[in-house]
């Protein structure tokens, strides 16, 4: 019911370079992935699917108060297709979405394919692939679902945020609310169209694999959470953040020290799921 | 449906469609950038970056007045955003978010109007995108409208069947029957992807498209590349230099 796809002139030079930067490989290794998974069928039924998640928007679900939804459907397809395809088929709708729709800028399109393809993708996937095996399995494609949205969520209003786009404060826990209200309709909603697709077709639904660490996943999630709330935090301050650099590079023109902290951040959350990352091939070869 | 609109656009026959694609994505990326790292002088830049795309357009022999009209998609997200800025003690970078995200999505759709789909992906294949993502792509354009159509059929059944009546259905229901039609769309698109590509493979698909003809980058592309790349920054510098 609410999506945030960020155009162009939104996010600052640095944040948009950076993330565009950060999308493009990924971009280029998923598409490597996702063909090399299957036969060449892949082409159309990602296609297919992805004009699916489309057309999944006419089909609304009430929620109460006149109010209705849709699916968003990144978790979804990653429960079904599988997350590497799944995170193509959400890059190529963010793409025509771009170009032909003019929803989401092509600048910004690094920005949203991270939030909403990637990271949004695997934050949907993550609680599935482990305990989707379990008998915490419907929570876990609920959890999914919600976990989707929030995270693409969160990323796409810290970016704006560090962006220098201002919001009150007022503002700010309003739309996170609305955040928290489309998460729990997401999985809802991921849950019961997922269970109506078992009832009909059950070869459509991926079976997660089973004996994967739990550790390294709860690490996951855990990082999933906190990287997110981090970079809220921090962005919500981003007087504090200017004021930090412009102490540290006086003389400097704003524009320098903005991107300055902007690069930081970006470096210091790299670093951080790098470090998490390290622990956790550590913890699966032990 | 309104994207139809689009695809008759980009099939028009005029100086700026003969282009290659490659020198309007080149182009445009200029363009795109030179909006994104503006500061100063935005009330001047603006009109001026403006202008350039409607003399485009007028170029492109396209319909002023509804491709600005179109491009206006942007100003509801755009404009929460720019009320959001002026309560917050920032009227200044509203105004600028309005300006910069209209004069993007404006620039993004004057390609996309004088460039069908197919060709535009495909000049984004040689500028080095991923080729099986732009396969991808063509087929969710292909079959958006087919799927849009099978899901809007099944609406009518169901709104048929006394869905639209709301009262007397309990909410959690309808909830559930909306489930099931998805899932129901769910199973027909996947099973129509698998009669496509039968079809496809039966007529010889090798895993890409072929193109029936090569796209030949000539003369006439190159100026209009440089040309259409250096106007946005000579505005830029122009009225620059003008607001000092």
């Amino acid at each position: 019911m609410y999506t945030v796809h960020i155009p162009d002139g939104f996010l600052s030079t640095p944040v948009w370079v950076s993330l565009d930067a950060a999308a493009a490989p990924a971009v280029a290794w998923m598409s490597r992935r996702a063909q090399r998974g299957f036969d060449q069928a892949q082409a159309p039924l990602l296609g297919v699917m992805g004009a699916f998640v489309f057309a999944a928007q006419m089909v609304n679900f009430p929620v109460g108060a006149g109010t209705t939804g849709h699916l968003l459907g990144g978790a979804l397809l990653a429960m079904t297709l599988g997350p590497v395809s799944a995170s193509v088929v959400m890059t190529g709708i963010l793409a025509i979405q771009a170009l032909v729709f003019q929803d989401g800028g092509l600048l910004a399109l690094g920005a949203n394919v991270v939030n909403m393809a990637v990271l949004g993708v695997l934050a949907g996937y993550l609680p599935y692939a482990l305990w989707g095996g379990t008998r915490w399995r419907k929570v876990s494609i609920f959890a999914g679902g919600a976990l989707s949205v929030l995270v693409s969520a969160v990323l796409a209003l810290s970016e704006l945020l560090f962006s220098g786009v201002r919001m009150p404060a007022s503002v700010l826990s309003v739309s996170l609310v609305l955040f928290l209200v489309s998460a729990v309709l997401e999985g809802a909603i991921t849950l019961a169209v997922l269970e109506s697709l078992e009832r009909l077709q059950p070869r459509l639904v991926r079976q997660p694999e089973a004996g994967g660490s739990r550790a390294v996943g709860v690490v996951a999630v855990v990082a999933v959470l906190l990287a997110s709330v981090g970079v809220l935090f921090a962005s919500s301050a981003p007087d504090a953040i200017q004021q930090i650099t412009h102490q540290s590079a006086a003389g400097t023109g704003t524009w320098l020290s903005k991107s300055g902290a902007g690069l930081a951040g970006i470096a210091l959350i790299y670093g951080a799921c790098l470090a998490i990352g390290r622990v956790a091939s550590r913890n699966r070869s032990a | 449906m309104h994207h139809v609109v689009l695809d008759r656009w980009s099939r028009g026959n005029s100086p700026v469609h003969r282009r290659d694609p490659r020198a309007k994505i080149l182009a445009l990326a200029v363009f795109l950038i030179a909006v994104a790292t503006a500061h100063r002088a935005l009330l001047l830049l603006a009109p001026g970056l403006l202008l350039l795309l409607a003399a485009t357009l007028i170029w492109a022999r396209l319909p002023l007045a509804g491709v600005l009209a179109r491009a206006a998609v942007v100003v509801p997200f755009a404009g929460v955003f720019a009320l959001i800025s002026g309560l917050a003690g920032d009227p200044a970078r509203g105004l600028s978010l309005m300006a910069k995200s209209y004069l993007s999505a404006l620039a993004v759709l004057v390609v996309g109007a004088t460039t069908p789909l197919p060709a535009l992906l495909r000049g984004f294949e040689m500028t080095g995108v991923p080729r099986f993502l732009l396969i991808v792509g063509q087929f969710l354009y292909r079959y958006l409208f087919v799927i849009s159509e099978e899901a809007q059929h099944m609406r009518k059944a169901a709104a048929a069947r006394g869905a639209a009546a709301r009262d007397w259905m309990a909410r959690d229901l309808r909830f559930r029957a909306a489930a099931g039609a998805l899932g129901v769309l769910f199973a027909r698109s996947h099973a129509r992807a698998e009669d496509i590509h039968r079809a496809m493979l039966s007529r010889g698909f090798v895993g890409h498209f072929q193109p029936l003809e090569p796209i030949r980058f000539r003369r006439s592309d190159a100026a209009f590349a440089v040309l259409a790349s250096l106007a946005p920054i000579l505005v830029r510098i122009a009225v620059e230099r003008a607001a000092r």
